[in-house]
C-alpha cells in the first residue's frame, strides 16, 4: 500500500524546503512530505540569498570577459521589467516580496539585509564583490558597501582563499576602504588536507590545541589560539574577515569569542563548495521542516510515477531496489537544474528525467553554448517552462499534469549565475508552488 | 658582423626543443623562440603515443624501424615522461585476417617485438575490451607526455647555456640579399619569463644560422622571406576521457581509418583521430561529427566508452609535407617521414634550413640529423650525445622508484607527483617542515610545491604551469583549481597580473570543454559557471571597471 | 618457440573455438574479483562538490583522515592498473557510508571505500600484525559469539574483568573503555527451536527472517519481538540458516571472509525466496549490507534477487500492511515512556531515517524525539579499536548532547552498535523499535525483560 500524504515535494534544496514549508503553513491540516534523493546543492552555494544582481541578458549573445554591467541597487524595483518566461515574471513581483518575507521569518537572526530593499555588496573569496539581497549574520560586518577598513585573514592550508590577494582585489574593485591580508597557519590543524568541517569543529567545540608559537604554555582553546595568532597582525582595523569556516553548529558563539578576544568585529567571507554557510542554511531549513511537522524521507530517489486523467496518481521511490509507492494529491518538483540533476543531458537531448517534462533546447548541441565562457550561455537557461501557476508546460504549452508544479533550478528561462538570482528564484517559486499545492490539497 | 646567437631555432615544439638541446650540449650557442607556450603547436596537441612502430609496420617500414629504435632510446633518456603501457592491435570479427597477418609479419620484419594473443588473453589484460574482439598483437607501444618531454629538453638546453624565449612570435625573417641572418620577434610581455599584463616589445635577434622548426607553420615563416614551403597541414581530433578505461594502448588492426586508437594518458584516455587537410593551421573548423565519430567508432573496441564521460576534445595539425610533384590525394597516405629543406641548396637562399614532416616519436633522431647538418655548416665538430644523456628528471629514476619517501603526501598523490617530476622530485617536493604543502589541484594531485616550481620556471603564464604540472587538466577542468593556481602567483605577481592570468587559463579550459558539453561534463560546466559567476562574480567583476559601482548607494549594513 | 619454428598463421590462437568451448563448460565470470575491481569509471560522476566530505563524521574530528572525496573518486582516478599502494588512511574510514548517501551525483563511494580497503589489507597490511589479527577477530565476531554463548555467564564474567579488558587493550588494541556486550543465556535460535518454530502458517504471507548475529546472541528479545509482531499480522516466519551479514568484515577490509559469509547468505535466502518469502532484517546494517553492499561487491547467481527482496522490518509492514492504521489508538502502558531516537547511518542510507518517528507518532502516550542527524561514532567495530576510541567519542558528542537535551530517559534505535554507543555515552537503557511495536500491537503478555538483562 502506498505511503500517503496530501502534498509531496520532490527535492530537498532551497526551493523544495521552501515549498514544503509554504504548503504546511497554507494548509496546517495537510500532511506534507519532502522526499530528497541524496543531498541538495545548498552546500555548493555560498549561503547568500541573491534576488537580482544584474539585468538578464539575451540568450546566445557573445560578450567579452570582465565587466559587463552595473550591479542593480534595488532588485525589487526591477522585477517587473523582466522578460516573459522568466520565473520572476511568471510568479509576479509581489510573490517575490512575499517569499522574501517568508524567508526572513524562517531565518530570524541568522540572516540580515531585510531592513532595506537595496542590494548589499559582499566580498567574495575571489576578491570581487557581488550584489545580494540577504546575507548570513556572519557576513554582516563584512559588507563592501561599509567603509570601515578591514584585515582579511587566510590560512596556508586553505588554498582557495589567498587573503592578501583578495584584499588587493577588493581595492581594485574600488571598495571604499583599505583592505589588507595576512596568511597564517591555523592552530590545531595537523594535516594540509584537513576538511573545512574540521576547522569548524575545532572552533565549535573549542578543542584544546597547541598554543601558537609553540610556547611552553601548552594547550589552549582553539578560539583563543586563533585570536592570538591574528592579534599581532592587526593594525587598527575595526573588522577582521575570515574564510567561512567559523563554526558549523555554533557560528555565533565562535564569532563572538573571536570578536571579544580581538576587540574588533569579525566576519566571514562566503566560500565556494563545500560551503559552511550553505550547510548552516540547510540545517536551519531542516529544523524548520521538523517544527512544521513536514515528514522528510531522504537518501532515496523517486524513480517512476503513475498518472491518470492528466494527474499524477502516485510516484515510486526506490529504496535500495525495493519500490515504494508514495501517493499525494499535489506534487511539487524541485529537483534542481543541471548540477542537482533535475535536468539531465546526453549527446542528443536535454531532459527532465523523472516525469520527462518538456525542456526547451536547441537540437544541435553545439548551440547549447557560446564561445566566451562568461557569455550568455544557453545551457545555463535549460529547464522547464511553466505557466503562471508554475505547472510545467508540454511542447504545446499545456500543463504536463494538473497536480504537478515545479520550483527552483529545475525551471528554465533564467541564468541565475549571470543574474545572481538563484536563491531568490528558488524562494519565490518554492513559495508559490508550495502555497498553491497546499491550497489545492485540501 | 657579430650575431646575437650562433643558431636561432624557431618553434618550441618537440623538434625545436630537441634541436636546441642537441646543439647546446654540443657547445653551440643557441636561442629558441616560440610564439606561445612550449608545445603550443602540434606537440601539445597529439595523443601521446610513443610508437612501437607497429602502426607503420605494413605501410612504411622505414618509419616503423626508426620508431622502435627511438622508442627504446626514449625509455632510457626520458623515463619520467614515458609510461611503458604496452600496446595491442586488436582485431574485430569484421576486420581482415589478411591484414592481421601482414601486420604481424611487418612487425617482425622491422624488429618490433610482437606476440599474438587470443581475444580472451587480450581481455585479461584489458577487461573492458569488447567481448567479440577476436585476437590481438601485443607490441611495445607506450604513452609519453609531450609537455613534460618538451619542457625537459628546453630545460636541459637552458642548462647548457641556451636562451629560450616563449611568447615571442616571429613577425619577420631578416634577409639581406640571399642571406637570412635572423628574425624580428614580438614579445608578448617582454623578454624572459612571461609576466601577464606587461606591455610587449619587439626585438631583432640575429644569428649565424636559422632553423625553421615551426612544423605546420613553416610555410608561413618561409613566406616572410619569399620562400615557398608547401606544408600540407592536416587536422586530427582527439577526445579526452575522464578516466582510463584502458591501461594499454589499443589500436584497431585494420589498414587505415579514423578513430582507431585509444592511448592511456596520465589519468585519462585519449581517443584519436581523424586526418583531414586544412588550409590554415590556425583556423579550421572543429566539428561535432568528429567527436561523435571518435566515441561511436572506438566504442566498438571498448564499449563502456559509449556512455563514459569525456572532459574535452582538441585538434592538432600535422605538419605533413611531400616533395613538390608527389601529388598524394588522401592526407592519410602522405608519408610521415621528415624532410630537411636546406634553402641554400633548394632556393639559393643561405642561412636557414626548414624541417617539415616527421613525427613525435622520432623527434630526437630528427633533431640529431638537423644538428649534424647545422654543425657541418658551422664547422662545429662535436658528436651527438642525446641518445645516451638522460633528460632532466630522468637521471636517476631507479633510485626514486625504490625510495619510500612520500614527502608527507598521501600515497597516490606522492606517486603521481614523483612520476611527473622524476628525479627532480626531492628537490621540488621536500618542503620545510613548517611550510604547508596543500594540494592545489585535487583531480590530478598537484601540490603547492610543484606549482611553485613551475611558476619559477615559466612566470605568470598559468597555461605554462598547467602543462608542466597537469593542474586543471582533470575532471573539473579547472573549475575548482584555476583560482587556487592563480592564488599561487601572489605575491610574486601583482593583483592585476594574477587576474589576467586566471582569466586566460579559465577561458582556455572552457575552449576544449565546449566539445564535451553533455552529461556529466555539462553539469560540471554549470557548476563551474555557478562557482565563478554566482559565488565569485567573476563575470561582472567591478575591478575591471571600478568607476561603475557607486558603493554608497548599496546596503551598508543595518 | 622461435619464429622460424612457428609459422605466423599457426601462432595465432584460434580463439573462436576455445571461447565457445569455455562458454559452455566454464562458469562465466561477469565481473573481476572484487579485490581487482576497477572502479575508475565511477569517478566519472564526481563534480568535486565535496558534499561527501562535509558529511564525513571522521574527517570532522580527525584530520589524519582526508575525507571520502579523496578516498573515493580522487584516489581511484589517480590509480593505474598496476598500482597497489592504497593510502593507509583508508583504514580510518568507519564505514558509516554517509558519504554514499549524500553524494548528489551517484559516485559509488561505499563500493570504492570497501574495495580500496580490501586491497589495502590484502596488499599492504602484514597478516601477522597486531592490527590485522585484532581486526580479523573483530570482523569475525560471529565466530567467537557461539563459544561465548555456550557459557554466557562465564563469558560475561570474563569479558567484564578489568584484567581481561586491560589485556585486550595491551595485546590486541581493543579499547578497555567499553564494556563487552553481554551474551544471552538462550540464543534466539535456541528459543525458536524450543518454541517449535512458526506458529502461523500462510501460503501468501511469508517472510524469512535475517536476524543477524547480535539479535541472536545478545538481544534475542528484539528477534522475539519481530516474530510476535509479524505473526500478529498473519505472516508465516521462516528462520533460514545464515552467516554474518558481512558488515564488520567490509569495514575491516576482510573481503574474503565477507565473500564466504555472503555466499552462504545468498544461497540460503535465495532458497527462501524460492519458497515464496521476502527477506526481513531487524538490524539496519544487515539490511544495508544485503541490499547494497552485496550487489556492489559480489556476483553470486542470486545476489541481485536477494537484494531486491530484502526489507527492513518496519518498512515492510508500512508498505505491505497499514501499519499506522493498526497502531492508531494503541498504547504501550507503563512499559515505555518517551524515547530519544537515533537514526543509524545505515538506516539513513536506506532512506529510513524518518520512519521510526512517523510510526511512533501513531501510538498513544509516547513520543520519540529525534536526536539529530549526527553519527553515533561507533560504526560497528570502528569504535572498539583502541586508536579510534577517542575519535569515536568525539563523533558521538553531538548525539550524546541531543539525547541529554531530549525529554526522554530511554534511547531507541535499530542498530546494535549504535545502541552500545548510546548506552556507553549516556547510561540510558536502549531499546529497539520492534520492541515498542510489540508492546503496542501484541501487548505486555509477550513482554520481554530489558535488553541488558538476559532472559
Amino acid at each position: 500500500m502506498a505511503i500517503t500524504d496530501d502534498v509531496l515535494v520532490i527535492g530537498g534544496g532551497l526551493a523544495g524546503a521552501t515549498a514544503a514549508l509554504a504548503a504546511a503553513e497554507t494548509a496546517p491540516d495537510a500532511r506534507v512530505r519532502l522526499v530528497t534523493a541524496k543531498q541538495s546543492t545548498l552546500r555548493h552555494a555560498s549561503g547568500l540569498i541573491d534576488v537580482l544582481g544584474y539585468a538578464p541578458g539575451s540568450e546566445g549573445q557573445e560578450q567579452g570577459q570582465g565587466q559587463k554591467q552595473k550591479p542593480i541597487v534595488d532588485p525589487f524595483a526591477e522585477l517587473d521589467t523582466l522578460p516573459t518566461g522568466h520565473p520572476y515574471e511568471r510568479v509576479g513581483g509581489e510573490a517575490v516580496r512575499d517569499a522574501l518575507e517568508f524567508f526572513d521569518d524562517i531565518a530570524g537572526d541568522a540572516y540580515a539585509g531585510g531592513h532595506t530593499d537595496k542590494n548589499a555588496l559582499v566580498p567574495t573569496h575571489g576578491g570581487t564583490v557581488k550584489p545580494t539581497a540577504r546575507y548570513p549574520a556572519a557576513t554582516a560586518d563584512g559588507l563592501a558597501s561599509d567603509d570601515r577598513d578591514a584585515l582579511l585573514v587566510g590560512f596556508e592550508t586553505l588554498p582557495d582563499f589567498e587573503a592578501p590577494l583578495a584584499a588587493a582585489h577588493i581595492e581594485s574593485a574600488g571598495a571604499p576602504f583599505d583592505a589588507r591580508g595576512v596568511t597564517l597557519s591555523f592552530p590545531g590543524i595537523v594535516r594540509d588536507d584537513a576538511k573545512v568541517t574540521r576547522y569548524a569543529h575545532l572552533l565549535d567545540r573549542d578543542e584544546r590545541v597547541q598554543s601558537p608559537g609553540g610556547s611552553v604554555n601548552g594547550e589552549i582553546g582553539a578560539r583563543e589560539a586563533l585570536a592570538a595568532a591574528v592579534e599581532s597582525h592587526l593594525e587598527g582595523e575595526p573588522r577582521v574577515g575570515f574564510p567561512a569556516i567559523l563554526g558549523d553548529d555554533r557560528p555565533a558563539a565562535v564569532r563572538e569569542s573571536l570578536a571579544d578576544a580581538l576587540g574588533v568585529d569579525v566576519f566571514e567571507i562566503p566560500m565556494g563548495p563545500p560551503s559552511l554557510p550553505g550547510l548552516r542554511l540547510e540545517d536551519l531549513l531542516y529544523a524548520e521542516l521538523e517544527d512544521a511537522g513536514v515528514r522528510v524521507t531522504s537518501g532515496v530517489p523517486v524513480v517512476d510515477y503513475e498518472a491518470a486523467d492528466g494527474r499524477i496518481d502516485h510516484v515510486v521511490v526506490d529504496r535500495n531496489g525495493a519500490e515504494i509507492p508514495h501517493e499525494a494529491a499535489q506534487y511539487v518538483l524541485a529537483t534542481g537544474g543541471l548540477v542537482g540533476k533535475g535536468i539531465e543531458s546526453g549527446r542528443e537531448r536535454v531532459s527532465e528525467p523523472l516525469f520527462d517534462c518538456h525542456v526547451p533546447h536547441a537540437s544541435d548541441r553545439y548551440n547549447w553554448f557560446v564561445d566566451d565562457v562568461f557569455g550568455e550561455q544557453p545551457y545555463a537557461r535549460f529547464g522547464l517552462a511553466p505557466d503562471r501557476e508554475l505547472r510545467p508546460l508540454d511542447s504545446t504549452d499545456d500543463p504536463e499534469f494538473r497536480n504537478l508544479r515545479a520550483a527552483g533550478a529545475v525551471l528554465g528561462g533564467y541564468d541565475y549565475a549571470a543574474e545572481k538570482s538563484g536563491a531568490g528564484v528558488s524562494l519565490a517559486t518554492g513559495y508559490v508552488a508550495g502555497t498553491r499545492a497546499g491550497e489545492e490539497s485540501v | 658582423m657579430a650575431h646575437d646567437t650562433t643558431v636561432l631555432v624557431l618553434g618550441g615544439g618537440s623538434t625545436g626543443c630537441g634541436i636546441a638541446r642537441d646543439l647546446a650540449i654540443r657547445g653551440v650557442d643557441v636561442t629558441l623562440v616560440e610564439r606561445g607556450n612550449l608545445t603550443g603547436g602540434t606537440t601539445g596537441r597529439m595523443h601521446g603515443l610513443l610508437h612501437s612502430g607497429g602502426r607503420y609496420a605494413v605501410s612504411d617500414q622505414a618509419s616503423a624501424t626508426e620508431c622502435i629504435e627511438e622508442n627504446e632510446i626514449l625509455r632510457n633518456i626520458a623515463s619520467h615522461c614515458v609510461e611503458e603501457t604496452g600496446g595491442l592491435f586488436v582485431q574485430r570479427p569484421e576486420d581482415s585476417d589478411e591484414y592481421f597477418r601482414e601486420k604481424l609479419a611487418g612487425c617482425r620484419d622491422c624488429g618490433i617485438p610482437a606476440t599474438v594473443l587470443s581475444g580472451r588473453e587480450a581481455r585479461e589484460i584489458e577487461p573492458y575490451l569488447a567481448e567479440d574482439v577476436a585476437r590481438a598483437i601485443q607490441v611495445p607501444d607506450g604513452a609519453v607526455d609531450p609537455f613534460r618531454l618538451c619542457v625537459a629538453n628546453a630545460l636541459d638546453a637552458e642548462r647548457h647555456g641556451a636562451r629560450v624565449e616563449t611568447h615571442a612570435e616571429v613577425i619577420d625573417l631578416l634577409r639581406e640579399g640571399d642571406d637570412i641572418y635572423g628574425v624580428e620577434v614580438r614579445h608578448d610581455s617582454g623578454p624572459g619569463k612571461r609576466t601577464h599584463a606587461t606591455p610587449g616589445t619587439t626585438e631583432e635577434i640575429t644569428a649565424e644560422y636559422v632553423v625553421n622548426a615551426t612544423g605546420a607553420w613553416a610555410g608561413r615563416i618561409g613566406a616572410m622571406a619569399d620562400l615557398d614551403i608547401a606544408v600540407r597541414p592536416s587536422k586530427g581530433v582527439m577526445t579526452i576521457m575522464n578516466v582510463r578505461q584502458v591501461d594499454t594502448v589499443i589500436n584497431r588492426c585494420r589498414p587505415k581509418g579514423d578513430a582507431d586508437i585509444i592511448v592511456p594518458h596520465e589519468t585519462t584516455a585519449i581517443l584519436g583521430t581523424t586526418d583531414e587537410e586544412v588550409d590554415d593551421p590556425d583556423d579550421y573548423p572543429e566539428e561535432q561529427w568528429e567527436v561523435d565519430q571518435m566515441i561511436d567508432t572506438l566504442a566498438e573496441l571498448v564499449p563502456i566508452i559509449e556512455d563514459a564521460r569525456t572532459i574535452r576534445s582538441f585538434w592538432g595539425v600535422r605538419p605533413l609535407y611531400e616533395p613538390p610533384g608527389t601529388g598524394t590525394q588522401d592526407p592519410t597516405d602522405i608519408t610521415r617521414d621528415f624532410f630537411l629543406l636546406d634553402h641554400d641548396e633548394r632556393d639559393g637562399v643561405g642561412g636557414m634550413s626548414s624541417i617539415v614532416g616527421g613525427k613525435f616519436t622520432t623527434y630526437r633522431a630528427m633533431a640529431e640529423e638537423i644538428a649534424d647538418h647545422v654543425c657541418a655548416k658551422l664547422g662545429v665538430d662535436a658528436r651527438c650525445v642525446t641518445a645516451e644523456e638522460p633528460l632532466p628528471g630522468s637521471e636517476d629514476i631507479a633510485v626514486l622508484e625504490e625510495g619510500m619517501d612520500s614527502f608527507g603526501l598521501r600515497s597516490p598523490i606522492a606517486r603521481r607527483s614523483k612520476q611527473r617530476l622524476g628525479s627532480r622530485a626531492p628537490d621540488v617536493l621536500e618542503t620545510n617542515e613548517n611550510e604547508a604543502n596543500p594540494v592545489i589541484c585535487q583531480c590530478e594531485g598537484v601540490t603547492r610545491a610543484e606549482i611553485q616550481d613551475a611558476v619559477e620556471q615559466s612566470g605568470s603564464d598559468l597555461n605554462a604551469v598547467r602543462i608542466r604540472t597537469r593542474a586543471s587538466m582533470g575532471n573539473c577542468q579547472g573549475g575548482f583549481c584555476c583560482q587556487n593556481m592563480a592564488n599561487e602567483l601572489h605575491p610574486r605577481y601583482d593583483e592585476q597580473t594574477v587576474r589576467d592570468a586566471l582569466d586566460e587559463l579559465f577561458q582556455e579550459r572552457w575552449k576544449g570543454q565546449r566539445h564535451a558539453l553533455w552529461g556529466e561534463q555539462l553539469s560540471q560546466a554549470m557548476l563551474n559557471y555557478a562557482l565563478h559567476a554566482t559565488t565569485m562574480n567573476r563575470d561582472n567583476d567591478p575591478a575591471n571597471a571600478p568607476a561603475q559601482v557607486d558603493y554608497a548607494q548599496f546596503d551598508g549594513g543595518a | 618457440m622461435s619464429e622460424a619454428e612457428q609459422p605466423i598463421d599457426d601462432g595465432v590462437p584460434s580463439d573462436q573455438s576455445s571461447d565457445d568451448a569455455d562458454d559452455e563448460f566454464e562458469p562465466v565470470q561477469v565481473f573481476p574479483e572484487s579485490e581487482e575491481m576497477d572502479l575508475r569509471p565511477g569517478a566519472d560522476n564526481c563534480y568535486k562538490c565535496s558534499t561527501c566530505d562535509t558529511n564525513c563524521p571522521v574527517a570532522e574530528v580527525d584530520d589524519e583522515f582526508p575525507g571520502p572525496k579523496f578516498q573515493g573518486p580522487e584516489q581511484w582516478r589517480l590509480k593505474r592498473q598496476d598500482d597497489h599502494d592504497i593510502d593507509e588512511s583508508v583504514m580510518k574510514c568507519s564505514n558509516c557510508m554517509r558519504c554514499d548517501s549524500s553524494c548528489p551525483s551517484d559516485v559509488p563511494l561505499s563500493q570504492m571505500h570497501n574495495t580500496a580497503r580490501g586491497e589495502y589489507v590484502e596488499e599492504n597490511m602484514s597478516k601477522f600484525s597486531r592490527e590485522y589479527i585484532r581486526n580479523r577477530m573483530l570482523a569475525n565476531y560471529r565466530r567467537l559469539a557461539p563459544l561465548a554463548s555456550m557459557f554466557p555467564r562465564t563469558a560475561n564474567f570474563v569479558m567484564g574483568l578489568s584484567v581481561t579488558k586491560w589485556l585486550g587493550e595491551k595485546t590486541l588494541g581493543v579499547t578497555s573503555e567499553r564494556d563487552f556486550p553481554e551474551f544471552a543465556t538462550e540464543t534466539f535460535r535456541e528459543w525458536w527451536t524450543k518454541r517449535g518454530g512458526a506458529h502461523v502458517e500462510s501460503e501468501d504471507k511469508r517472510i524469512a527472517y535475517f536476524h543477524g548475529c547480535y539479535s541472536n546472541y545478545n538481544t534475542p528479545e528484539v528477534a522475539k519481538a519481530l516474530v510476535r509482531v509479524y505473526e500478529h499480522f498473519g505472516y508465516e516466519i521462516m528462520v533460514p540458516d545464515q552467516s554474518c551479514s558481512g558488515t564488520p568484515m567490509f569495514a575491516n577490509g576482510m573481503l574474503d571472509d565477507a565473500r564466504r559469509a555472503a555466499e552462504t547468505n545468498v544461497r540460503e535466502l535465495a532458497a527462501a525466496i524460492e519458497d515464496g518469502a521476502d527477506i526481513i532484517a531487524s538490524c539496519s546494517s544487515c539490511s544495508m549490507s544485503i541490499r547494497q553492499e552485496y550487489p556492489e561487491l559480489f556476483d553470486f547467481e542470486d545476489t541481485d534477487t536477494v537484494a531486491e527482496h530484502t526489507w527492513d522490518a518496519v518498512e515492510y509492514l508500512r508498505v505491505h500492511e497499514d501499519l499506522e492504521a493498526e497502531l492508531e489508538g494503541t498504547s504501550v502502558g507503563d512499559e515505555f515512556d518517551d524515547f530519544a531516537y537515533h537514526a543509524p547511518c545505515h538506516s539513513r542510507n536506506q532512506g529510513l531515517d524518518g520512519q521510526t518517528i512517523e510510526v511512533m507518532d501513531a501510538i498513544d502516550g509516547i513520543e520519540a524525539h529525534d536526536v539529530g542527524d549526527s553519527c553515533s561514532g561507533i560504526s560497528g567495530t570502528y569504535g572498539w579499536k583502541e586508536e579510534n576510541y577517542e575519535t569515536s567519542m568525539k563523533i558521538g558528542e553531538d548525539m550524546f548532547e541531543h539525547m541529554a537535551a531530549a525529554e526522554a530517559e530511554t534511547g531507541l534505535t535499530e542498530c546494535p552498535t549504535c545502541s552500545m554507543q548510546m548506552e556507553h555515552g549516556t547510561g540510558y537503557e536502549i531499546r529497539h523499535t520492534l520492541e515498542v511495536l510489540e508492546a503496542a500491537l501484541v501487548g505486555s503478555s509477550a513482554q520481554s525483560a530489558p535488553a541488558t538483562e538476559p532472559n
